[in-house]
């Protein structure tokens, strides 16, 4: 235990734990936004997939938990490490500047804990919304279960929330743009010719994500569905 | 023109001792000969400065051929300056244009504190190779070189790793002052060779955990080592120290 411990205090066992914490939000956020996509196959589609998740009952309850636990350490890392800064510097510099490529130092490196904060903030506002929300019943096919569908149809009529959703998907596509690439170099999965690659496929799949995410307001919103 | 002769304007770091604040103060030089490396400038401000009877300004240097590693100056934000690849004591002024103004100031890092002017303890370092950077053995008559085979793909990485000259940048230039990229050529050098082999999973665990003694930060992957490094060590090797960190878990205490 004690073994565990000293690992996970460790420089190299905190970058690890980011990158293991943070995959596995990924997978999870990929899982949410193929969940998202069931909106486009109508009411029934959604309402039954969002019915078959909660009948997964103690399972269910075991991922959720997983999750927090993940999101919970992840963010405690970043702060700790953000916060490690300046007392490794107490003292900065009165001119710096980032010497360019390879330095992976960008818009998206340089602004992780604002990004990650927002998206912090994000979730808890979203949770609200959606689910802890007391949602109307829908009936399909004689079964009772939570209209998620005009859930979101009504939540994505109002422009703001639809602005604020749209701009923390751009956020979240920042954070992942550095998180993917940095998650892989931090578990050592990473040779100097495979390096390059992963950078540019992290891009892209930060890219894909933030994409999906906004699709679906922006179609409810326009009334495209 | 290389023979045309050029002002610059420099802002130095000048702090008397690790106790007391510091400041930029200004110089123009009004005779830089292109030709002359950024170190000889100083050497031509310094000679000036002696002459009117004031304090010349400290800056570490010796053997001004980038393989020693004792330069050390962050250049308008940049260390060891704007040339990839290089170390500061063969940048040459012909890489700056007449009229510039130049803003010179020392490592910063908790792990290195200021002795004077420009000049920094580096001993931090020191300290990460003895807790393991190292091999034991016996010494004896020197083994035949074809008794120990390395095939040449270790060869090759070990060698790219064993040109860091221990100069700090990556710390200098690290957002978070981490030595991972140091710490990581040490430990991915000799994980390649079979000599390092025996005590590949302690020397590993040891160094991490000094250079968090230290007082350097954690890595956040900006990469930025790699790019001001003159010996352009690669940030592979902080991933091969990773992977050479979770593999010695047996070793951690
Ligand atoms: S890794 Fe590069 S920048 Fe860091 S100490 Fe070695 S040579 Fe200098
Ligand atoms: S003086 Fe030796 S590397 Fe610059």
């Amino acid at each position: 235990m004690s073994k565990t411990a000293t690992f996970l205090n460790s420089q190299v066992g905190r970058k690890i734990a980011t990158g293991v914490t943070g995959i596995g939000l990924v997978l999870f956020i990929i899982v949410h936004l193929i969940g998202n996509l069931a909106y486009f196959g109508g009411p029934e589609a959604i309402n039954t997939y969002s019915y078959t998740l909660h009948q997964m009952g103690p399972l269910l309850w075991v991922v959720r938990l997983g999750l927090l636990a993940f999101f919970l350490y992840h963010v405690w890392l970043g702060f700790s490490i953000w916060l490690g800064r300046r007392r490794a510097r107490p003292e900065s510099y009165e001119v710096y500047a980032s010497r360019g490529w390879p330095s992976r130092q960008s818009w998206s490196s340089s602004s992780m804990i604002l990004t990650g904060v927002l998206l912090l903030l994000f979730v808890i506002t979203h949770l609200n919304t959606f689910a802890f929300h007391d949602f109307q019943t829908a009936v399909i096919n004689g079964v009772e279960m939570h209209d998620v569908h005009a859930r979101l149809t009504e939540v994505f009529q109002s422009p703001l929330y639809t602005i604020y959703y749209v701009i923390i998907m751009v956020l979240l596509g920042m954070h992942l743009r550095h998180g993917v690439w940095s998650a892989f170099q931090s578990l050592g999965w990473m040779s100097r010719n495979t390096n390059p690659i992963i950078y540019s496929v992290a891009f892209v799949l930060a890219l894909i994500i933030a994409i999906g995410f906004i699709g679906l307001p922006i179609s409810i919103y326009f009334g495209l569905v | 023109m290389s023979d045309q002769i050029m002002t610059i304007h420099l802002k130095i770091w000048k702090q008397n001792d690790p106790g007391s604040s510091g400041k930029l103060v200004d110089y123009t030089m009004d005779d830089v000969n292109p030709d002359m490396s950024f170190l000889e400038m100083l050497d031509w401000l310094n000679e000036r400065l002696m002459n009117e009877g004031k304090e010349p300004i400290e800056f570490d240097h010796d053997c001004r051929e980038g393989i020693c590693g004792s330069c050390n100056l962050v250049l308008n934000g940049m260390a060891h300056g704007p040339e990839p690849g290089t170390a500061v004591c063969q940048l040459h002024m012909r890489k700056y244009k007449d009229g510039d103004t130049i803003v010179v100031e020392p490592w910063r890092a908790k792990a290195f504190p200021i002795i004077k002017d420009l000049v920094v303890d580096r001993y931090a370092f020191d300290r990460i190779m003895a807790a393991g950077g190292y091999v034991s053995v016996n010494t004896g008559a020197p083994a035949d070189a074809n008794a120990l085979p390395v095939n040449k793909y270790d060869a090759d990485l070990a060698f790219d790793y064993a040109a860091c000259i221990g100069c700090g940048a990556c710390v200098a230039a690290c957002p978070n002052s981490s030595a991972s990229l140091f710490t990581g050529a040490k430990v991915s050098q000799l994980a390649h060779l079979p000599q390092g082999t025996p005590e590949r999973k302690r020397r590993v665990v040891k160094m991490v955990d000094k250079m968090a003694e230290e007082g350097f930060g954690d890595c956040s992957n900006y990469a930025e080592c790699e790019a001001v490094c003159p010996a352009e060590i690669s940030i592979t090797a902080i991933a091969e120290m990773r992977r050479e960190y979770a593999k010695a878990l047996s070793e951690i205490v």
